[in-house]
């Protein structure tokens, strides 16, 4: 790896370590951020995941939809 | 002239081939670990594991926790258990696929080692951006931080050559996409009954195709395989739906790169805009859980979003998108046959029938895919046990294990990531257009649909 090449990552290093290591920390001290990030953490949910299977808890048919819904109607086989 | 594509090297296997043997094999051994330590106590009652089976392999991969300040809170779970082994294990198994593939399809296995250590690194890096609670809890998922980091590298800080000769970002991808197949269970498409199969099975389809015929002949987007990944990620459930059906009709990398770009961006907008809009009309909890199941693209922006509404509207709308999830192999293999018969066929040289046509370009990891979802699916329903152990298996091990292949190919591709490829379609604007008339479609069908079944059609007379 070339001196140029260093040097250029070590900018790259430093950006990234500025944005996560000072900027977000204190976006998530504004008072709208910290409110949602509190909300998420409180009631267990991962924003970020991917696929259901990466929730905290698996989702499962509520038992008060079918007091509410029809699922199967009786012409369904 | 010999073909030396990464595909086919020297007399090793196809990399569909191998990527197939690789993913259920993982599967395989998944069911089996997590079977013999089965708990001995109520192993069939869901209230007691509630997210399946508790399985041994769960010790031997994780992934950074989230952190405020300090990154090395993230090798700390919520308990304060120290995680840096299961985490460092993660990386480990990503250096074991990659090894494992070379060696199956006769590449260099010295040189794929060190290259597969680089990636595993980075993937690690990438995971912990992406674990930050501010990125985290705004859903901003990992593949958009390993692809920055893969482009920062390959583009600003210039890659290295023995890096460069052993990415093997298609295969991982590959791989996961096959371990992702035993999550993907037709079970789920029934847990919200008639309103739900509704719901995702007329909805989702009809703006998936109308869109992509859009983009192709109205927008006249040159790339077709654009318009399919940008048209399955908004329609069906964003960045896995852009991984699956991409690599079912061979996409270039940066048009999946712009398609999760795009998708991840409208996915923030639509978390943070949608509770207050659907507070606003006065939707009923169910209609309006069912529209942001049925509209926003990332399955953990749907969770937050409906829980922004309530309880009730959370629960629906994580149901509706589980449901959504469980569409992507049908969707995939649609995708692919598709893609096979009729694209390619159309596009290029014409050697034989149709079927023996399709069948010489089908992707063969798509049947890898297929047949992980069917063997689960099929382990699931057969009884209360089975659908725990299959739980137990996918949340404590694939899901994870997958989550590290497609965040390390996705710094495979953005190595390799070239925007000037894209530069034409971007400047015209005609992707975000498309994105943004798809997404418009999708939440005006989405809510008439959720309105029909949820609140008119299926709604019992008298509520309790």
């Amino acid at each position: 790896m070339t001196t140029f090449a260093l040097v250029r990552l070590a900018l790259v290093a430093a950006a990234i370590g500025i944005v996560w290591g000072v900027a977000l920390p204190a976006v998530q001290r504004m008072a709208v951020v910290e409110r949602h990030v509190a909300a998420m953490e409180l009631r267990g949910v991962n924003p970020a995941a991917m696929v259901y299977t990466e929730l905290d808890r698996l989702p499962v048919r509520p038992g008060w939809v079918e007091d509410r819904v029809i699922l199967w109607p009786y012409f369904w086989p | 002239m010999a073909d030396d594509s990464p595909s086919r090297r020297r007399c090793g296997l196809h990399e569909d081939v191998v990527a197939t043997v690789i993913g259920l094999a993982i599967v395989a051994l998944a069911l089996v670990v997590t079977w013999s330590a089965r708990p001995a106590d109520s192993p069939g009652i869901r209230e007691k594991w509630p997210k399946g089976w508790p399985t041994p392999l769960s010790q031997t991969i994780d992934k950074p926790q989230t952190w405020s300040d300090s990154p090395l809170t993230a090798f700390r779970d919520k308990k304060g258990n120290p995680l840096a082994v299961p985490i460092v294990l993660g990386g480990a198994w990503v250096v074991a696929v990659a090894v494992a593939g070379a060696a199956l399809s006769g590449r260099s296995v010295a040189l794929m080692l060190r290259g597969a250590i680089a990636l595993a690194l980075l993937a690690g890096t990438a995971y912990l951006l992406a674990a930050q609670k501010v990125i985290h809890f705004y859903n901003l998922e990992y593949p958009l931080w390993a692809l920055m980091i893969g482009i920062l590298v390959g583009n600003v800080v210039g890659m290295p050559a023995w890096l460069e000769k052993s990415l093997a970002g298609e295969f991982l991808i590959k791989t996961g996409l096959v371990v992702f197949g035993a999550e993907v269970l037709f079970s789920r498409l029934l847990e919200l009954g008639l309103p739900g199969l509704l719901t995702s099975w007329v909805v989702t389809p009809i703006v998936l195709v109308t869109t992509y015929w859009c983009g192709v002949h109205l927008l006249k987007i040159p790339s077709k395989s654009l318009c399919m990944v940008i048209s399955a990620d908004m329609s069906v459930c964003g960045v896995s739906a852009a991984i699956a059906t991409g690599a079912a009709c061979r996409a270039k990398k940066e048009e999946l790169s712009l398609a999760i770009g795009l998708s991840l961006f409208f996915t923030v907008i639509m978390m943070v805009a949608m509770p207050p809009l659907i507070g606003w009309m006065g939707l009923d909890p169910i209609v309006g859980g069912a529209w942001i199941g049925g509209t926003i693209d990332a399955t953990g922006a749907v969770v937050a979003a409906g829980e922004s509404l309530g309880k009730e509207a959370g629960e629906v709308a994580a149901t509706v998108k589980m449901i959504q999830n469980s569409m992507i192999g049908i969707i995939a293999f649609a995708v692919a046959v598709y893609w096979a018969g009729w694209v390619e066929r159309a596009d290029g040289p014409r050697e034989g029938g149709l079927l023996a046509e399709a069948w010489r370009r089908f992707p063969r990891f798509i049947l890898g895919f297929v047949a992980a979802s069917i063997a689960c699916s099929w382990l699931f329903s057969s009884s209360p046990e089975g659908a725990l152990w299959v739980d137990g298996t996918t949340t404590g091990f694939t899901s994870r294990l997958r989550g590290w292949l497609f965040c390390a190919g996705f710094i495979c591709m953005g190595l390799q990531t070239n925007f000037r490829e894209l530069a034409p379609s971007l400047a015209s604007g005609r992707p975000l257009v498309l994105y943004i008339g798809g997404q418009l479609l999708n939440l005006v069908l989405s809510l008439a649909m959720a309105s029909l079944t949820f609140g008119w059609l299926f709604r019992k007379a008298v509520e309790p």
